[in-house]
């Protein structure tokens, strides 16, 4: 794009991909420019006051959830290469994924709660397997 | 006669059964109607677009309305836009009116909802009609202009604007669409991802890891607390008599028509719809003082608006193509699954699908009536799902949602976690999701209206000088930004004070 006055501009078609691009850039800049200066004194006493991230929160069931899916998410393919064009790989994977995480999210595990997580881990996955894998034909992992 | 294929018992069946999740849904806290819609979404893939959007629908209406239960017996809102619900729902359940207050709630739940689709049926049509004259300036204004109205209405204009355009800015990653006139040649993407990033990120696997992970995370970052006892709570007492409306007329309708028109603008969602017909009705109110007590005429308020937004919402989608809260937005994924583009045309081209949305909206607010009305005491019981058994089974989900929404492409689910992440990010840092979402769905179209515009005019110019509407839409902008600062400044000035 080049500009033949203020206000008039020619736009080169080969570039023309990173027009748009370049202005929301600069406005963006231009707004969090804005921001700082605006509110750099709450943001400021935010940081120095603390307790910093990740200090106050459950740390077991946060990060466990996120490390419990990150597995599930590599896990999937790689049992599905085994067994392709079944959509094992999910079913295969949600099972101990879904008991580890209800397990997880539990307050108290007794054995009936242990139980009940259990069962929802097995029945879950079997109905959403069976329905859209064998029903409907929908690929899964 | 082609509408009466469209109505099967399988299209009822799914209003029911998308009504009554959507009431689950929106009755437990921490679930919202976005959340249902999202999850549910990929499921519409193999219904068709009709069937599939009375499944949405009815997630749609019955999420809103949901939220009402627990608000009334636990004073908790089970969705944002029945917070001022629990003002006066709350106290009624503890003067022993419970299951009154639950009837009166879904009663005015049904009128707002009616009055809405009432709107959307006369004012869709001839928005669009009128929208159909605009060319890619007018286009592009609108979207500047919905942009501006959800940032005014945001927390903080500054934090609303930036949020938009950074949805804009993450949705021109990939290749400058070739099928709409660019030049097919990619930005913004790493090397190493450009084969996963040549069309960005998908719309569908974004939307569930705002709605869906974020959320999970945000709970699981709390400590994941338990379901809610409803022991000690009264759900009986005084019975619910249809004479409690007397003398309301006024209120709903008033509030009704504050949910529509706030459904109207652009990513406003049924939090403010409901906070301004309540504080109305109250000012309005010759008992002002009664409110905050259990005064009926506050939950009236709250519920008519917020189901009001219902109908509202759906306008500029359907004429303009512009969401009118978070969860429409969704709905146009429900449109691009199925190859369809919502705009000025679509009411036109399509007017059988037209038609059975509209009927799909009424049946839902219907079933949400009577499930609500009947099953009100085992309904109310869903506050006490724990969220151990349910969340897990929303996060398989959505996987499932993501991963089949292309056909099966493993990039989506880790697309699903970023977007978790960044929700999750968002939340902490105070970043607003619905203009961002907004600013990711209309992105790549105001691109295209911007470039082209300027590649066929030559001149910034003619942004202002095209015709009288972009004229107006300036002062509209000019109007929704004034309106915000204004607002920013009251509020300095208040806690100043």
């Amino acid at each position: 794009m080049s500009f033949d006055s203020p206000f008039h501009v020619t736009v080169d078609f080969d570039t023309s991909h990173m027009i748009f691009p370049t202005i929301i850039a600069i406005i963006l800049g231009i707004l969090f420019t804005a921001i700082l200066i605006t509110r750099g004194r709450t943001i400021l006493a935010a940081i120095t006051s603390g307790p910093w991230w990740p200090a106050g929160i459950d740390h077991i069931r946060f990060f466990g959830t996120l490390v419990l899916t990150v597995i599930y998410f590599t896990a999937m393919p790689t049992v599905g290469d085994i067994f392709p064009n079944t959509g094992l790989g999910f079913y295969l994977c949600s099972i101990p994924y879904l008991f580890a995480l209800s397990t997880l999210f539990l307050h108290e595990r007794t054995r009936r709660t242990l139980l009940i997580a259990g069962a929802n881990a097995l029945i879950a996955p079997t109905i959403v397997w069976y329905i859209l894998s064998e029903l409907f034909n929908i690929s899964l992992p | 006669m082609e509408l009466l294929s469209i109505l099967t018992p399988m299209f009822f069946t799914l209003v029911t059964a998308g009504t009554v999740i959507g009431i689950i849904f929106g009755a437990i806290p921490g679930m919202t109607a976005t959340m249902a819609v999202a999850v549910c979404l990929p499921l519409t893939y193999s219904l068709g677009l009709e069937n599939g959007l009375a499944l949405l629908l009815g997630l749609y209406v019955g999420g809103i309305s949901g939220g009402l239960v627990p608000a009334i017996l636990l004073n908790i809102p089970g969705t944002p836009s029945s917070i001022t619900t629990t003002l006066d729902g709350y106290p009624m359940t503890q003067n022993g009116e419970g299951e009154r207050a639950l009837k009166i709630g879904i009663t005015s739940s049904l009128i707002g909802g009616l009055f809405s689709l009432a709107a959307l049926y006369l004012f869709a049509p001839a928005l669009a009609d009128f929208a159909i004259k605009f060319s890619y300036i007018e286009k592009f204004l609108i979207i500047f202009f919905a942009l501006t109205v959800m940032a005014a209405l945001s927390s903080s204009l500054l934090v609303g604007i930036f949020s938009g355009f950074l949805g804009i800015f993450i949705s021109l990653i990939g290749a400058y669409d070739i099928s709409r006139g660019g030049n097919g040649e990619l930005r913004l993407v790493p090397e190493f991802l450009e084969y996963y990033l040549e069309s960005g990120f998908s719309l569908l696997p974004v939307l569930i890891g705002l709605f869906g992970l974020a959320t999970i995370l945000i709970e699981a970052e709390q400590g994941m607390k338990e379901g809610q006892s409803l022991s000690g709570v009264k759900i009986g007492g005084k019975p619910f008599k249809l004479s409690i409306f007397k003398g309301q007329f006024v209120n709903l309708f008033r509030s009704s028509a504050i949910g529509t028109f706030v459904g109207i603008l652009p990513g406003v969602g049924g939090s403010a719809a409901s906070i301004l017909a309540y504080s109305q009705e109250k000012n309005f109110s010759k008992t002002p003082e009664k409110f905050g007590k259990g005064e009926p005429a506050g939950v009236i308020a709250s519920e008519s608006a917020n189901n009001g937004l219902t109908g509202g919402a759906l306008v500029p989608l359907l004429s303009l193509g512009i969401p009118g809260d978070s969860t429409t937005a969704i709905l146009i994924g429900a449109f691009t699954l199925q190859g369809i583009q919502v705009g000025p045309l679509f009411i036109g081209n399509n007017p059988v699908t037209w038609d059975a949305m509209i009927i799909a909206m009424l049946v839902a607010n219907i079933v949400m009536f009577l499930v609500m009305v009947f099953a009100i005491r085992h309904l109310a019981k869903v506050v006490t799902v724990p969220k151990n058994i349910l969340f897990p089974i929303i996060l398989m989900m959505c996987v499932v949602g993501a991963y089949t929404i292309n056909y099966g492409v493993m990039f989506d689910v880790w697309t699903l976690l970023i977007f978790g992440l960044f929700g999750y990010l968002a939340h902490k840092i105070r970043l607003e999701i619905a203009p961002f979402i907004i600013g990711f769905i209309l992105g790549p179209s105001a691109e295209i209206y911007f470039v082209k515009s300027l590649e066929s005019f030559g001149t910034f110019s003619i942004f202002f000088t095209k015709s009288w509407i972009a004229g107006l839409l300036w002062v509209l902008i000019a109007i929704s930004i004034a309106f915000s600062i204004s607002v920013a400044r009251k509020k300095n000035k208040t806690e100043n004070e």
